[in-house]
């Protein structure tokens, strides 16, 4: 019966990296590096790989695969709670009703006065220019002096 | 859907209703509570609103007036809201406002505004008349245009 031994060991090694050993040989090759104490040290990262090879790797049960492919559902398949996006759609309209400029108001004149609306333009124009000149004048000169008077 | 998602979603939410509020709060002006008649009543003023082609030569887009004759305590509001507006004015060059004040009150102001869109300027005016002791007329005055303060000089002063 063939034995891994530290004379033929780098045969059996070279035959494992270059991938042509079987099933025997590399069982050979782990307990060589399992049992051999006292390894040369070019032999001891080989020891290494091997007991790495030999953890076994931890399989997650059935129940835990359906749990992670549960988690794995696109999200639009799933049954969305509704209120966020009737809140989105209402915050949108809001927005959409409050921050358009009113078209319809693009031309016009309107005036108030004593409560009543006037919807004249050449009345409205009017009021709204004695307003400016008023304003732009700061009064006349007899006005100023009576408010400096009544300041007084 | 998960609590990140909620989490996200109420945060997508809260930004958007403080983009909204934000917009809100630069359009309006404090002075906006005298055009809306909630210092006086609209019925007890003259006013005029007017939009668009009607004021093209005068390189505006709005106008808004109001005119009113009224009380001290209704004075001090008006003066305190236009003062309140005031403080967003463009500068505190001539080019960009009028003032005057007499014993620590305000009696006539234009004054410009930081500009809302590019190429929209914006002006407030006041004038405070001394009717007789206790009472005042009052004329506000927002506009809005491509006008600046010196061609709407020359349009309103008279020569």
């Amino acid at each position: 019966m063939k034995k891994v031994t530290s004379e033929n060991v780098h045969e059996y090694l070279a035959r494992y990296m270059e991938g042509e050993s079987t099933q025997e040989e590399l069982r050979l090759l782990k307990e060589f590096f399992g049992s051999t104490k006292d390894l040369p040290s070019d032999l001891r990262p080989y020891a290494q790989m091997f007991i790495v090879l030999e953890e076994k790797v931890q399989t997650p049960s059935v129940e835990a695969l359906d749990r992670f492919a549960e988690g794995q559902i696109p999200a639009c398949r799933k049954h969305l709670p509704m209120w966020p996006m009737w809140v989105a759609a209402c915050i949108a309209v809001l927005a959409v009703v409050f921050l358009t400029p009113p078209k319809g108001d693009e031309n016009m004149a309107i005036a108030y006065v004593d409560g009543r609306m006037i919807k004249n333009d050449e009345q409205a124009m009017q009021i709204g220019q004695e307003a400016l000149q008023e304003i732009f004048n700061n009064g006349d000169g007899e006005q100023q002096l009576t408010d400096l008077f009544n300041a007084k | 859907m998960n609590g990140t998602m909620i989490n996200r979603t109420i945060t997508t939410i809260v930004v958007m209703m403080c983009v909204a509020l934000c917009a809100f709060a630069q359009k309006g002006l404090c002075i906006n509570d005298v055009f809306e008649g909630k210092v006086v009543l609209k019925n007890q003023m003259q006013e005029s609103l007017i939009k668009g082609d009607n004021l093209a030569s005068y390189k505006l887009k709005v106008l808004h007036t109001a005119k009113f004759t009224t009380h001290n305590i209704n004075r001090e509001e008006v003066e305190k809201l236009f003062n309140e507006d005031m403080k967003s004015r463009l500068s505190d060059d001539d080019e960009n406002m009028e003032m005057e004040s007499r014993n620590g009150h305000l009696y006539y102001a234009i004054v410009q505004l930081t500009d809302n869109e590019k190429g929209a300027h914006r002006f407030i005016c006041y004038q405070c008349r001394d009717v007789k002791p206790g009472r005042y007329d009052i004329t506000l005055v927002y506009m809005e245009g491509s006008a600046s303060l010196v061609d709407l000089r020359k349009t309103f002063k008279r020569k």
